[in-house]
């Protein structure tokens, strides 16, 4: 498999601080790679690095075969980014806007506008190419970013944590708009902290934690990483403590936590953990509203890791 | 040139606040040419004479008496009636002139003789005047009774030799009120030229310069050094536009002097002045890209500094202390130029001298500015590294 990016050894500092300590990592062609870390783990820093918009102290970055230095501009003809923050011009219409930054890479008049045309409509901003900034909702200003960065179809897009602050349609808006770029042949490094994207979207998952991986690999490969095996939720009326005590000993119940009548149950291993419990809360009469099984998730794997959560 | 066009489809959405700054200049300009004198007449006054005639037989006493009474206002004794002769009325300036004319005057005249006529006077121009007249008319008689003439044909001479006047024109080649003309609307001008720029160069910078617009710019193929000389460029096309436009309306408002030499300095002092506007609308463009602040700093750098060194009103009337803080703004260079300007009567190498000393110290201030925004521009970067 042809790698698009190779990092090796990449070390960032701040005064004592190591934003990016020793990271070594690859992207492959054509996939979408996700880095997964908590706020501050290094994931933009480490975007910041590849983009060469950051000095270094050590490490090589290598993306298309060639190092990745600030006047490599063959490179980044072929580089989309879209920020964390939205970088747009307040006094330009969405056309103009989509216009002018893809314009910052196709000089052809006819073919950017085919290509600004396009951005539009991956993005599903037709209604609003005469709208200013100002008068579009959070959502939509995060969609016209994405389309900024993607406009000029690059071959590798970075999307820093492009979703952060929007609402549910513009999300999955954003996020459909993502499968469809990686249709059409780009390879994508999405930076994020929300795990339920990574976990829908991407095809390898890096985790960071304090500039460093700690776990890489697909969605599935992550989760093995993990003893978990299921998680049941019951909300119950009332449960005592003796109840709570005879459900930890229940086999392969690994542990079992109680917030305000709503009990959670986490099983190492085994099978039909679902109806055992059914028949337990059957059998001591303890009234319940609603019940559920979940997969063990990345923040699992993180917590697991880590002993923290990812969004602590 | 993507940058440079983008540059000015920004400043469109900031054309409002400039065409203010240009209509209160059309403003001012059109209140000064209407409230301006237009006057070069000037009415001579007549001088208070006291004339005494005691040889009121004699022809040429009374044609004496009636060549006073056409250049003079001829008082008789029932006008000194509140003073006590002729010495009160002299001092407390009644009469500026008094002639006593003696008993038997045309006759002893005539006969060759120069009788004495007593004149009394205060010493000021209006005296020296009547002096001169008393003078030409005294020598002009002694020149016919000299040539023989009998007293008929010597009065009807007189007469018609006083009555001959010379027509004396007062010619200057250039046009002081229209000088001070221009000079005000140059001088207004520095406030529209440098609100102008530095808010619309500042606004159009501040836009390129937000951190998230510079990275996205920064991690494209655009060359760094090329996407700088487009903004460079499009300030320098704006502020050249709207100095052009500054002069093309000074054409129409003082147009007299604006095809003479002095106009034509008036135009290079005030493109001087544009580039330093340039380099304080890019100074400023550095130090805050935070819009809704720039209406603050134009009041202060603009306003001030027009109010400090006597745009609005003439240097002059300035207090010393003000004109002194003033040196050290650019603009007080700018102004003092106009108002050198405005009082040349030639335009040679001696007097353009001081004016070239001035543009210098103005575009040195340009120079002073453009150092301390590199200096800004470099630590920004580095802090952002």
């Amino acid at each position: 498999m042809k790698n698009v990016i190779e990092v090796r050894n990449l070390t960032k500092a701040y005064k004592e601080l190591r934003a990016v300590d020793d990271l070594s990592f690859e992207v492959h062609e054509g996939e979408i790679l996700g880095l997964l870390g908590p706020n501050g783990s290094g994931k933009s820093t480490t975007i910041n690095c590849l983009l060469s918009l950051l000095q270094f102290e050590s490490g090589h970055i290598r993306i298309f075969g060639k190092e990745m230095t600030p006047d490599a501009y063959d490179l980044k003809a072929q580089i989309g980014v879209v920020f964390q923050d939205v970088a747009v011009f307040e006094e330009l219409t969405v056309y103009d806007n989509i216009d002018y930054f893809c314009g910052l890479y196709i000089g052809d008049k006819n073919t950017r506008k085919a290509y600004v045309r396009d951005a539009i409509a991956l993005t599903g901003l037709e209604e609003f190419v005469k709208f200013y900034p100002k008068q579009l909702s959070g959502g939509l200003l995060r969609r016209l970013n994405i389309a900024c960065g993607i406009a000029h179809k690059p071959k590798l897009i970075f999307l820093d944590e492009p979703t952060v602050a929007v609402d549910p349609q513009s999300r999955n808006n954003i996020l459909d708009g993502i499968r469809i770029l990686r249709e059409q042949g780009a390879t994508i490094v999405y930076t994020t902290h929300y795990m339920e994207e990574v976990e829908i979207l991407c095809d390898r998952i890096i985790i960071l934690d304090k500039g460093r991986v700690i776990a890489s690999g697909t969605n599935e490969e992550l989760k093995e990483l993990t003893d978990i095996e299921e998680k049941v939720t019951v909300e119950v009326d009332r449960i005592s403590q003796e109840q709570l005590a005879q459900i930890k000993a229940l086999e392969h119940v690994k542990e079992v936590t109680n917030s305000k009548n709503v009990v959670s149950i986490v099983y190492r291993e085994g099978e039909d953990h679902f109806g055992k419990l059914l028949a337990f809360l059957g059998k001591e009469k303890i009234r319940y509203h609603k019940i559920y099984s979940e997969r063990p998730t990345l923040n699992d794997v993180f917590l697991e890791l880590t002993g923290k959560e990812l969004r602590d | 040139m993507l940058v440079f066009r983008t540059y000015f489809k920004i400043l469109t959405k900031y054309k409002g606040i400039v065409i203010l700054y240009t209509v209160i200049l059309l403003c001012f300009a059109v209140f000064n040419m209407q409230t301006s004198d237009n006057s070069t007449n000037f009415t001579a006054s007549r001088p208070d004479v006291y004339v005494e005639n005691k040889d009121e037989e004699g022809a040429l006493a009374g044609l004496l008496c009636d060549y006073i009474k056409e250049h003079a206002e001829v008082k008789g004794p029932e006008d000194l009636k509140d003073t006590e002769g002729v010495s009160d009325a002299l001092f407390y300036r009644q009469v500026n002139y008094t002639v006593e004319i003696p008993e038997n005057f045309s006759e002893d005249f005539l006969a060759g003789e120069r009788p004495d006529i007593v004149v009394r006077s205060i010493g000021d121009y209006q005296a020296a005047y009547m002096e001169m007249q008393l003078e030409r008319f005294l020598q002009t008689a002694s020149l016919y009774q000299k040539a023989g003439m009998e007293e008929k044909q010597l009065i009807k001479q007189i007469k018609e030799t006083l009555k001959e006047t010379v027509e004396v024109e007062l010619k200057s080649s250039v046009d002081k009120e229209g000088l001070s003309k221009g000079a005000f609307f140059y001088n207004f001008a520095n406030y529209s030229l440098l609100a102008g720029c530095v808010y619309a160069i500042a606004v159009a910078l501040s836009s390129f310069r937000r951190d998230c617009i510079r990275r996205r710019a920064n991690v494209s193929p655009i060359n760094n050094l090329r996407y700088n000389l487009q903004l460079l460029l499009a300030n320098g096309v704006f502020a050249f536009a709207l100095w052009a436009f500054y002069v093309l309306i000074s054409f129409v408002m003082v147009k007299d002097v604006m095809f003479t030499k002095q106009g034509l300095l008036f135009i290079a002092n005030s493109f001087v002045f544009a580039l330093c506007a340039l380099s304080v609308g890019f100074l400023i463009g550095n130090l805050t890209t935070n819009k809704e602040a720039l209406g603050g700093i134009i009041n202060v750098v603009a306003l001030g500094s027009s109010f400090l060194c006597g745009a609005f009103v003439p240097v002059q009337w300035l207090p010393d202390a003000v004109l002194k803080i003033a040196h050290i703004l650019p603009s007080y260079w700018y102004i003092q130029n106009n108002e050198r300007i405005a009082k040349l009567e030639t335009v040679e190498p001696a007097a353009i001298k001081p004016l070239l000393v001035n543009g210098a110290v103005v575009l040195g201030f340009a120079a002073l500015f453009v150092a301390v925004t590199n200096v800004l521009a470099k630590r920004g970067r580095q802090r952002r590294v």
